[in-house]
């Protein structure tokens, strides 16, 4: 559900009316989640494609009612599963509630970007005004601070920095969307961050094996070891290799879900206790939690960029920085 | 007290050891960068990315740890 906890608690889930007490917690938990139904602005609408790949054949829908309509699935808690045995089915491909604010993202990000862009491309040489001002800024500090000092070569440089410009424009964006009311953070969500960090993982070590050639990238599994630790080193390294983004997955997803959980808790007081006097205490606190989780949105983009481009560079096997580079990459 | 009982009892316990060791290990980090930066204000730039990175990194060995308490929490 949406960020604000006040906004969850008045959803107009079609499930909302007959929940026993004890599930309010769960259910409300539940919402955070992803959905089959589009859920924008306080209003559900039923519109979202189902595509389910089970059997050797693939189904299509047009949206959850023509499917339960057809009746071979149907949806329980929010998943879809199989009305025969009641198992998911092979794979669920279907485009949900969180895919449509990842689209949402991408299109503000490419938007603001190419308003950007054309004004540069009619004026190189003027001035830059308004959204130019705030990109050249962001798109400055992350050259100069997150990329250049890890990359170190001009040329992965100018060929990266789309990358990781895309990567911190659009987690910031879907961050900050989390925040509106009636709006979801589809960061919130673990397949969106593993899907992050699963397109690092493939730049950290890819970008490793075309630059120093496989004999590299399978000597930097030693860690700067000599040969004879190989036993010892390699397991390391390897699971190394996994916990990063593994890491880079749980540490986005759970600081984008704990603020929205502290907020649920918070306003949930108000409802627990029935009692008005709570709710100064509940909202102070709810705004001050706000408020941080801004700084939040702003940050975990950051460190998710940084951390990044600081395993690209570690991957990279900097001679300069060796000791520094396989202490952090071993921990 | 049955094994769920117990799997929840461990979670929140857990959950607190780990909540204690993180905020242990970047406080320390926090006051030493702090410390870095007023003595030499000229690194404090290199000094902040630096602590940045420390903490994310042990902020994720903090998170394997909450990943084990929910798996035990959603035991039940």
């Amino acid at each position: 559900m949406s960020s604000s906890g006040t906004d969850t608690l008045h959803t107009q889930s079609p499930h909302a009316e007959e929940i026993p007490p004890s599930q309010v917690i769960p259910h409300l938990l539940e919402e955070l989640g992803d959905h089959h139904e589009l859920n924008i602005a306080f209003t559900t609408a039923d519109v979202l494609p189902i595509i389910l790949y089970d059997d050797g054949g693939w189904h299509f829908y047009q949206n959850v009612h023509a499917m339960e309509e057809a009746g071979a699935y149907r949806l329980v808690k929010g998943h879809v599963v199989r009305t025969s045995d009641g198992r998911a089915p092979a794979l669920d491909l279907s485009v949900t509630n969180l895919v449509v604010f990842q689209w949402i993202g991408m299109l503000l990000v490419i938007g603001l970007f190419f308003l950007a862009g054309r004004r540069y491309r009619r004026a190189p040489l003027a001035p830059p005004r308004g959204i130019q001002n705030a990109l050249e800024a962001v798109v400055v500090y992350i050259r100069d601070e997150v990329v250049r000092p890890n990359l170190r070569s001009e040329r992965l440089v100018r060929a990266f920095m789309p990358y990781f410009v895309g990567l911190f424009c659009f987690i910031l964006v879907l961050n900050l969307l989390g925040l509106l009311p009636g709006m979801h953070t589809a960061t919130g969500s673990i397949g969106t961050t593993a899907a992050l960090a699963i397109t690092a993982f493939l730049v950290i070590n890819g970008l490793a094996i075309r630059e120093v050639g496989i004999k590299g990238w399978l000597h930097h599994l030693l860690g700067g070891a000599p040969v004879y630790l190989a036993p010892i080193m390699v397991p390391i390294e390897i699971l190394g290799l996994f916990t990063k983004p593994f890491a880079l997955t749980v540490r986005l997803f759970a600081n984008m879900s704990a603020g929205h959980i502290i907020l649920l808790s918070l306003v949930g007081l108000i409802f627990y206790f029935r009692s008005i006097f709570v709710a100064p205490m509940s909202i102070g606190f709810s705004i001050f939690i706000y408020l941080l989780e801004t700084l939040v949105c702003f940050l975990q983009a950051y460190i998710f960029t940084i951390l990044t481009a600081v395993f690209v560079g570690l991957a990279l096997g900097d001679h300069a920085d060796d000791h520094h580079g396989h202490a952090v990459s071993a921990s | 007290m049955d094994g769920y009982g117990l799997a929840w009892l461990a979670a929140g316990i857990g959950c607190g050891i780990t909540v204690l060791g993180v905020g242990n290990g970047i406080g320390r980090l926090a006051a030493a960068a702090l410390e870095a930066g007023a003595r030499q204000p000229e690194a404090a730039g290199d000094v902040r990315t630096t602590m940045i990175i420390g903490a994310a990194l042990i902020e994720g060995v903090a998170l394997f740890a909450l990943v084990v308490c929910i798996f035990l929490a959603l035991k039940g």
